[in-house]
């Protein structure tokens, strides 16, 4: 687990709860127990009682103490479904059928505060959850974009062991234009700003480092960062910068006349487009043996999270740890 | 034209809260009509209630357009 062990303990601190929709895959279930039994949440599992005690009774899971809701019978149906009617304009029969679905339902459950988080994905596609996410609980304020990021854990950088940085996008926006740009890196420096430990330091990053080589490209991450300051105004968000000017203070000092606070010692690094986010977490995990823990979905009014259909156990307890240290 | 596709248009309009003149047999919801793709669970849920039938979420994932959405209906009937 290792830097995850913080999350831990700051979720235990927190006394949040986490809606489980998967509630019938013996992953999930077994995630709730370790998740309920040191402390880290209250799991509440979706799905009908009788199927999850049955996977539960099979694996020897214990499900004492664990919540379990039905939506299509929870005595919370209504509640949701007339929510969900009026945020959205539509007939109480269709958003009754809406809320019938086990990550529509989480999802209500977050909106409404009855649950502080959502972690889900096992059986369903990311686009699935950001689609719940979406119409359930909304965007945060000023934002209009899902987006994902990974925290990753170098186990050395420039003299400091376990140095945590944020990358963005690396799992869900191909080719973003300028304005989803800058929610990816708003949204980006948010979730630095309560993961990392420390302040926020974000940067666009691009082959160009402020002007030193003009194109489109180079065009769409300064339009990105232009859109960023009139929303983010004072926030530590700077651009365009070269990998290196962003992350080593020596190469920044030299590359940029008026470095700020960003340069040389970002700590968020916004890729501009998901080719280069992808590539840049892999070779960070493999080349400098780095921890990759993600992908978190962002952008969300309250935390949501996708999981990947391979996830452990111990994936899911980890995912809602950090969610409700989000929280 | 089919019952169903007269229906289909009508619960996309009520949907989208568009013009159903606006809508014909080839229109896409995204790109022809300004659905945002978050929404296409909001179209199928309304098809759903519209002709009582239940959608199983993998194969609505492939309704774009009132073609598809007519013919994925009209298999379930």
């Amino acid at each position: 687990m290792g830097f995850t062990s913080r999350f831990i303990d700051q979720a235990k601190a927190r006394s949040g709860s986490v809606v489980l929709p998967e509630g019938t895959d013996v992953r999930i279930i077994q995630a709730a127990r370790q998740i309920k039994d040191e402390g880290i949440a209250d799991p509440i599992l979706l799905g009908p009682a009788e199927e999850i005690q049955a996977v539960a009774a099979q694996d020897g899971v214990s499900l004492d103490g664990i919540r379990m809701i039905d939506p299509k019978t929870s005595d919370k149906l209504e509640d949701y479904t007339q929510g969900y009617a009026q945020n959205r304009e539509l007939s109480p029969n269709v958003a009754r059928r809406m809320v019938k679905r086990s990550l529509f339902y989480g999802g209500m459950m977050v909106a409404s505060g009855d649950a502080s988080t959502m972690v889900a994905g096992v059986a369903h596609a990311t686009a699935t959850v950001i689609q719940a996410g979406a119409l359930t609980v909304g965007y945060a304020p000023g934002i209009q974009t899902a987006s994902s990021f990974f925290l990753m854990v170098i186990p050395e950088f420039q003299g400091q062991r376990d140095k945590p940085f944020i990358y963005a996008d690396c799992a869900v926006n191909i080719a973003p234009t300028p304005p989803e740009l800058a929610d990816i890196a708003l949204a980006s420096h948010a979730s630095g700003e309560k993961l990392l430990g420390e302040p926020a330091r974000t940067a666009l990053l691009s082959f160009s480092t402020r002007g030193s080589a003009s194109h489109e490209h180079i065009d769409k991450v300064t339009e990105a960062l232009a859109i960023v300051k009139q929303r983010g105004a004072g926030l530590d968000i700077d651009g365009e910068l070269q990998a290196d000017a962003a992350i080593i203070p020596a190469v920044g000092a030299k590359k940029v006349m008026q470095p700020g606070p960003v340069v040389g010692n970002a700590n968020v690094l916004i890729f501009p487009d998901l080719d280069a986010g992808n590539i840049a977490y892999k070779l960070t995990q493999y080349m400098a043996n780095a921890q990759a823990i993600g992908p978190f979905l962002q952008g969300f009014a309250k935390p949501i999270s996708d999981l990947s259909r391979g996830a452990s156990a111990q994936d899911v307890v980890a995912t809602t740890s950090i969610c409700i240290a989000m929280t | 034209m089919s019952d169903t596709a007269e229906r289909v248009k009508k619960v996309v309009a009520e949907t989208l809260k568009i013009d159903a003149s606006m809508i014909n047999d080839g229109s896409k919801f995204v790109e022809d009509l300004g659905a945002e793709s978050i929404q296409s669970v909001e179209l199928v849920a309304a098809f759903e209630e519209e002709f009582d039938i239940e959608m199983d979420e993998q194969g609505a994932l492939g309704v774009k357009d009132v073609g598809t959405a007519v013919a994925f209906i009209e298999k379930h009937l």
